[in-house]
């Protein structure tokens, strides 16, 4: 334990409501400079409400917070930069046009007679990157880096300008294993160099490996506080969730004869060279590499966006076009993109509009009406366990969990033949990843040929029949699932060789 | 945590009557009406407030196309010359002595190609909307000086019928917009098409990629915006009685783009209302016809206009951002 008043942030009895609904209530907590402190908890348990008040977005209704040992009042965001409370959000907060050493120097252009000083900007925010270890050309576009490098240097920025206390929100969300462990390891530079860190993850082993202290959150509630030493994954889930949850393979024993989706030498570029994967009706199948490798391109070329070089494709027996949307549709295929904002979900329209949006389509419907619509929409919800608390809001307010299940329900309840999933527990907490693996295992139980595209190593090993390996866009090796262990496959998803 | 966040929010919006979205409009509009009720004698009189709303009709014909079209992401700079262009070409028509139905039908049909040569460019070589739009308004304005030779032409009376007449006492013009306006709002509300408009505006991948055709929808979107330019254009000239230099264009897509915004229809697509656009159409002719019943040097009938924009779009925006 480190001695009482070392404490860089005291939270004391933090609670705080949006007009009925409590956000938090009595939350204590207490960041210490060296320090990875873990904030985990479901969607919706707190945890963002509690960052807000942290860097000063928003003000508690009730309880104290004492900011290197002195209350600090009404805060605001600006007040609490100065102080020397940083965020860095889950979306990047880069200007994406300019580059690297611009977006580090932001609002703190060195100039003289108000001219720009381009050689001491590339020096100084060059010695912002050294200093915390990071490798990334300052001349580089922002837009042009991976998200792990633009994460990075967002974090040099803000401890440039003079952060002692860094929250990380979800900072490893989107990576693979490869790009979350340079995180990781800048997360403990940080620390060594005296920064208190505020890690928030869904990944429990991360937590452990990463975190000195952990809090859990539970609506709104501090359930669990303590060393993370001292708990282990079990506990922490029963802590979160506040039951077991308990996610196992069913054993799934449908004929698996008929293909159901063939990929025949496939060929883009240099991302996929000579892909071929066949998946029979009811079963799953994942294609398994490092993160942007060949599994990340198949949803571009399946879905019909995009046309590839060579390849075929083949959907129950029925030869696909490629670059067309409508017959990829037509067919039965259903792709369903890791990317929800982008090319998931339309945030402005309703719950219920998102999930009818291609079912309606496909059903050449002409007529709008809201009731019909709602009740159309009903099943799904409850199927898909899509909870609201108000009855039919823009979706782009809904938790991630529930954004992911309102998209997968918008493919899924349209009858799919064969469906390509591309992470679809992407964001999500564990309880509701349960609930869409459950899913997937019913899909596959169904019939359908479920084609998985995953970096996650531990969600292949829980869905997949079978996995086909891949690295720098050639599948390298292909095993039945019993055939293989867990740790294998994470050396595969982390770019490594295979025994 | 996010749906903890908004649930209040959400709760609020349902408590509340449909249009108060648009409250800082109303507010902005009624006290105008207020305060020119007071200022001036005529200004409520039923005969001004009918001439007020039939001069207001054309704007909301182009206003009520614009508005579909801008909540699918696009956007046509050209309506204004296109409607110069068809009164023009209506206008040589009945000066050459061809029939009013044969008139009627060539100037829309006309305007629709129009419409849609702007929407097969604006779909298929992916130059911005407002780019190529702006480039055939120019074009167009140009072309409908070439068609009356940059002179005046006359039509005398033949559509006095759609531009003078009343029917139960209503304009046939203030007619025309209400149905314009009603079927818009009753197609973006409850059919599949403009729910579509809504998808194509929030994002057009998803809306492609949820077996939307999203090029075929914009070619229609497009088509309607020309369709509804070309009726718009017979009604002005029933309404003006002539085709001159500088009727219709730039100076009328200004005000119609400007009704929509200030409407609350979003530039970026995904947002927008029929309800918006008529009160931003109201206001923008409330506003004129005020500064004319008092007398205004016509100068300082511009800044106010201008002033009145400002105003409304301010307070409609602080208004979205309560909720």
């Amino acid at each position: 334990m480190t001695a009482p008043g070392t404490e860089v942030v005291r939270a004391r009895g933090i609670s705080k409501s949006f007009g009925g609904a409590v956000a938090l209530r009595d939350v204590s907590l207490d960041l210490i400079p060296g320090e990875v402190h873990a904030l985990m908890g479901m969607n919706g348990a707190g945890k963002s409400t509690l960052v807000r008040i942290l860097s000063g977005a928003q003000n508690a209704d009730d309880g104290v917070l004492e900011i290197g040992g002195t209350a600090a009042g009404p805060m605001t965001a600006r007040k609490a930069r100065k102080l020397g409370i940083a965020t860095v959000p889950q979306r990047r907060e880069l200007v994406m046009t300019l580059t690297v050493a611009e977006n580090i120097m932001l609002g703190d252009l060195p100039t003289r007679t108000s001219l720009v000083r381009w050689n001491l900007i590339g020096k100084l925010a060059r010695q912002a990157l050294r200093d915390l270890g990071i490798d990334v050309d300052v001349n580089a576009l922002a837009g042009d880096l991976t998200v792990a490098e633009q994460t990075m240097v967002e974090v040099a920025r803000e401890v440039r300008r003079g952060g002692r206390v860094l929250i990380l929100d979800e900072p490893t969300a989107c990576l693979g294993a490869e790009a979350a462990a340079q995180i990781h390891a800048l997360v403990r530079r940080l620390c060594e160099s005296g920064v208190a860190v505020v890690f928030i993850s869904h990944h429990i082993s991360e937590v452990l490996a990463l975190a000195d202290r952990i809090t859990v959150l539970r609506d709104g509630r501090v359930v669990w506080s303590g060393l993370a030493k001292e708990t282990d994954e079990t506990d922490l889930v029963r802590s979160m969730v506040g039951r077991d949850v308990v996610s196992t393979r069913p054993s799934r024993k449908s004929d698996k004869s008929v293909t159901g989706l063939k990929i025949e030498s496939l060929a883009d570029g240099r991302f996929i060279e000579n892909l071929t994967v066949e998946v029979r009706k009811g079963e799953v199948v994942a294609v398994l590499g490092p993160a942007g490798d060949a599994q990340s391109r198949l949803f571009d070329l399946l879905s019909g966006r995009r046309r590839p070089e060579r390849g075929h494709l083949e959907v129950a027996g029925k030869r696909i076009p490629f670059g067309k949307v409508a017959r990829s549709l037509d067919s039965g295929l259903r792709c369903v993109t890791g990317d929800r904002r982008r090319l998931g979900l339309i945030p402005e329209l309703t719950v219920d509009e998102n999930l009818m949006l291609a079912r309606d389509r496909l059903d050449r419907r002409r007529l709008h009406r809201r009731d019909r619509l709602a009740r159309r929409a009903a099943p799904l919800r409850d199927d898909y366990r899509v909870v609201t608390l108000s009855p039919n809001p823009p979706v782009g307010l809904l938790s991630g969990g529930n954004q992911q299940k309102v998209l997968l329900a918008k493919w899924l309840g349209t009858e799919p033949v064969a469906c390509l999933l591309e992470d679809p527990t992407n964001g999500v907490d564990i309880a509701a990843m349960a609930d869409i693996h459950t899913l997937v295992d019913a899909l596959a139980t169904n019939g359908v040929a479920v084609l998985l595209a995953s970096s996650d190593a531990d969600e292949v090993m829980r869905l997949a029949d079978r996995v086909v390996v891949v690295r720098d866009g050639r599948a390298i090796a292909e095993y039945d699932i019993d055939r293989i262990t867990r740790d294998e496959l994470v050396a595969v998803a982390l770019g490594g060789a295979i025994s | 945590m996010t749906t903890t966040l908004t649930a209040p929010v959400a709760t609020r919006r349902r408590v509340l009557p449909r249009g108060f979205a648009h409250g800082g409009l109303l507010l902005v509009l009624v006290a105008i009406v207020v305060f020119a009720g007071l200022r001036t004698d005529s200004f409520l009189s039923t005969n001004n407030l009918l001439n007020v709303l039939r001069q207001v009709s054309v704007v909301a014909v182009i206003a009520a196309g614009l508005t579909l079209l801008m909540t699918a992401g696009g956007m046509d700079f050209s309506m204004g010359g296109n409607v110069a262009v068809t009164t023009a070409v209506a206008a040589q028509m009945f000066a050459h002595g061809q029939s009013i139905w044969l008139t009627i039908v060539a100037a829309i049909l006309l305007a629709t190609v129009i419409g849609l040569v702007n929407g097969v460019v604006v779909t298929f070589t992916g130059v911005a909307p407002f780019v190529a739009t702006l480039a055939t308004a120019t074009l167009l304005d140009g072309v409908a000086l070439l068609v009356i030779n940059g002179l005046s032409v006359s039509i005398d009376d033949q559509l006095s019928p759609l531009g003078i007449g009343k029917t139960f006492g209503l304009p046939h013009l203030l007619i025309v917009a209400i149905v314009v306006l009603a079927v818009i709002a009753f197609v973006m509300r409850y059919t599949t098409f403009g729910r579509d408009a809504f998808a194509i505006g929030g994002n057009e991948d998803v809306a492609r990629l949820s077996g939307i055709n999203v090029s075929r929808d914009k070619l229609l979107l497009y088509g309607l915006a020309g369709a509804l330019s070309g009726l718009a254009g017979i009604m002005l000239l029933a309404r003006l009685g002539a085709s001159s230099p500088g009727t219709g264009g730039l100076q009328l897509q200004l005000t119609a783009v400007a009704a929509v915004v200030i409407g609350g229809t979003s530039l970026a697509g995904g947002k927008g209302t029929v309800l918006g656009t008529v009160l931003g159409v109201l206001l923008l002719g409330v506003v004129a016809n005020v500064l004319n019943l008092l007398q205004i040097n016509s100068y300082y009938q511009q800044i106010s206009v201008g002033a009145v924009l400002l105003i409304a779009a301010i307070a409609n925006l602080l208004q979205r951002r309560r909720h």
